[in-house]
């Protein structure tokens, strides 16, 4: 048997602002820790929600890693709708959405000016893109627009002036809000759709960005990429949306890897700042730890004592942390070029931030005991 | 030979030294010594003479240079340091000048503290440890800090967390050392009575010969030899 626990409790409120200084820093590890992981995850999910494999890209050769970057020809969408074989027909329109997506300062609710995410659209988008749903109002019209359910948190505007009725500006003209629409947890929902020649106008382009078209099931998307090689005129290039997406997925890796990173050069900075706070700790009772090993307590029950009390700290900062991570969970939206998630606390999440509370918990106890229990024990009975 | 003839503490030919810088300093020099079983020995002298460095030699504290340290015929001085703390948890109860209580624990937790290395009944160990303060009169204090004890109190509250494991064994390094007069007196009732009443071995440094006086057999020691004056 060894030391009973509340022998590391109460070594605990010895010294409060040392307490409250190893609570604080495991805490702020932990957060960290989920924060990395909850980004990574939600930008992951969300990417890779975005792509069906039955809709192929058509968009300008040499534009394949930004869609907003292509241009191609607005013949191309009526060219590729009766040359592709395979696409799907629903009420006897073909899935073919010629778009223009178009990032660009845009007013809401009076506020300043937040880039947002547009994309022109006919009717013939709701085929092409399954997911998207009407939640609230209508379809748009000329001079309205749909708003996915995100949008407003892009815009950094209340969910109320998002609502049919209400108005964005887009340079100096006003757009009629028609309707919300939900897109199945796609980056689609934190854009806001117009009528295509609404947008062709206020953007003042002659092209498109890209003709979306929905394939049969069983239909192979390597005729629409042979379709580009035979009409090397229209300087087309083809690419399902699940490649796509991936494609961008990989193109943000770095910056999820430096997530990770920051996080865990902050664990580190914290790890070494656990240290010294125990080192000052366990060195100040090196005559209470003599007294113990005089006692008859072996190095492995005081090092297990060592370790209750370092891991009591860092799991009280853990605590802290899940509940600041559960509080703030759902609550922060995070942008990227093409779309927007919102931070959740996942149970994966959760796991990684506990698994680092308690790494820090052992990691930052056991050099610390070791320094303690290496003086001989008549110089440590001695100690001041 | 009769195993209780057998002195509890053998020493021979004990010497300890160590380096201090560039000096090698030798506070124990052959010593001979044999502690009987139920004495009460005084270890007097100044100060660097050695007597606190052979008290923690005999309690398995420390570990000699050279020589050989038996306790109840079998030598120590080659256990290993986790071994020597299982060794003093069995047969050592220590007893120090500023008392070396746990400022975290209450008293009744500081008794128990040697009975948490022995697997016990909790009720056991409850009955062990009021009886341990009960004999050092202390019974009413246990459930205080020591911070909320008088020295004469932390110290027999040392006195109790030394015999109760019961060892074979106390040593008390200047236990009067930090006491007025009142409570160094009944310190010093106490260890007499634990000698006289339940026949323990006790090894007792000190500087005041009033303290010495109550022990059974008196030692001097200077530059780590023992000198004349056994009584």
């Amino acid at each position: 048997m060894g030391l009973p626990l509340q022998y590391a409790v109460r070594n605990l409120l010895r010294d409060p602002s040392r307490l409250a200084q190893t609570v604080a820093g495991s805490g702020l590890v932990v957060l960290l820790v989920m924060g990395a992981q909850s980004l990574n995850h939600g930008m992951r999910e969300t990417l890779r929600a975005s792509g069906s494999p039955r809709t192929v890209v058509l968009l300008g050769a040499g534009s394949e890693e930004s869609i907003q970057r292509s241009e191609i020809a607005d013949r191309a969408a009526g060219i590729a709708e009766a040359s592709i074989a395979g696409i799907e027909t629903v009420a006897g329109r073909r899935a073919v959405s010629p778009e223009i997506q178009y990032m660009t300062p845009l007013h809401a609710a009076g506020r300043l000016r937040r880039s947002g995410f547009l994309r022109g659209v006919t009717p013939a988008a709701l085929l092409v893109h399954p997911d998207v749903a009407l939640i609230d109002g209508r379809f748009h019209g000329p001079g309205e627009v749909i708003a996915g359910r995100l949008a407003w948190k892009r815009l950094g505007v209340r969910p109320e002036d998002l609502r049919p009725g209400s108005t964005i500006r887009f340079d100096n003209t006003d757009l009629t809000v028609s309707g919300v629409f939900a897109a199945g947890g796609t980056v689609m929902e934190s854009e806001i759709w117009a009528d295509l020649n609404d947008l062709r106008t206020l953007a003042r382009r002659e092209t498109l960005s890209c003709v979306m078209i929905r394939l049969q099931p069983g239909a192979d998307p390597a005729d629409a990429e042979l379709f580009t090689r035979q009409r090397l005129d229209l300087e087309l290039s083809a690419m399902t949306e699940s490649a796509y997406y991936e494609q961008l997925a990989r193109f943000y890796a770095p910056v999820r890897a430096l997530t990770w990173l920051t996080a865990a050069l902050i664990a580190v900075g914290a790890v070494f700042g656990g240290l010294n706070i125990l080192y000052a700790a366990f060195a100040s009772r090196i005559r209470e730890i003599g007294t113990l090993q005089a006692v008859g307590f072996g190095a492995p029950a005081l090092v297990a004592s060592f370790i209750q009390e370092s891991l009591l700290a860092a799991m009280m900062g853990t605590l802290f942390a899940g509940f600041a991570a559960t509080a703030l969970s759902d609550r922060l939206t995070l942008y990227f070029t093409t779309g927007a998630f919102t931070l959740s606390l996942t149970p994966v999440g959760a796991a990684a931030g506990l698994a680092a509370g308690l790494a820090m918990g052992l990691v930052g106890a056991i050099p610390p005991a070791i320094r303690c229990l290496v003086p001989p024990l008549p110089q440590a009975l001695r100690a001041a | 030979m009769n195993p209780t003839d057998t002195p509890l503490i053998r020493c021979r030919d004990v010497r300890k030294s160590y380096r201090k810088g560039e000096t090698l300093v030798t506070p124990i020099e052959s010593l001979h010594l044999d502690v009987p079983r139920g004495e009460f020995l005084a270890l007097m002298g100044p100060s660097g003479s050695g007597k606190s460095t052979l008290l923690n030699l005999m309690a398995g504290i420390d570990r000699p240079t050279s020589g050989v340290i038996e306790f109840d015929g079998q030598p120590i001085q080659d256990l290993s340091r986790g071994h020597l703390a299982a060794w003093r948890a069995r047969h050592v109860g220590y007893i120090f000048q500023l008392y070396h209580l746990v400022p975290v624990l209450t008293a009744f937790e500081n008794v128990e503290l040697p009975l948490l290395l022995d697997p016990m009944p909790r009720r056991e160990r409850r009955e062990r440890v009021e009886a341990a303060l009960a004999l050092v009169g202390l019974a009413h204090r246990m459930h205080h800090f020591p911070r909320e004890l008088s020295g004469g109190e932390e110290q027999r509250v040392a006195i109790a967390r030394a015999i109760v494991a019961n060892p074979p064994l106390l040593v008390a390094d200047e236990p009067t050392g930090d006491l007025d007069r009142d409570a160094a007196d009944s310190v010093l009732g106490l260890l007499r009575a634990l000698s006289r009443d339940h026949r323990r071995t006790i090894v007792m440094v000190t500087h005041d010969p009033r303290a010495a006086a109550v022990a059974d057999r008196v030692l001097h020691l200077e530059k780590g030899r023992l000198l004349e004056g056994a009584r």
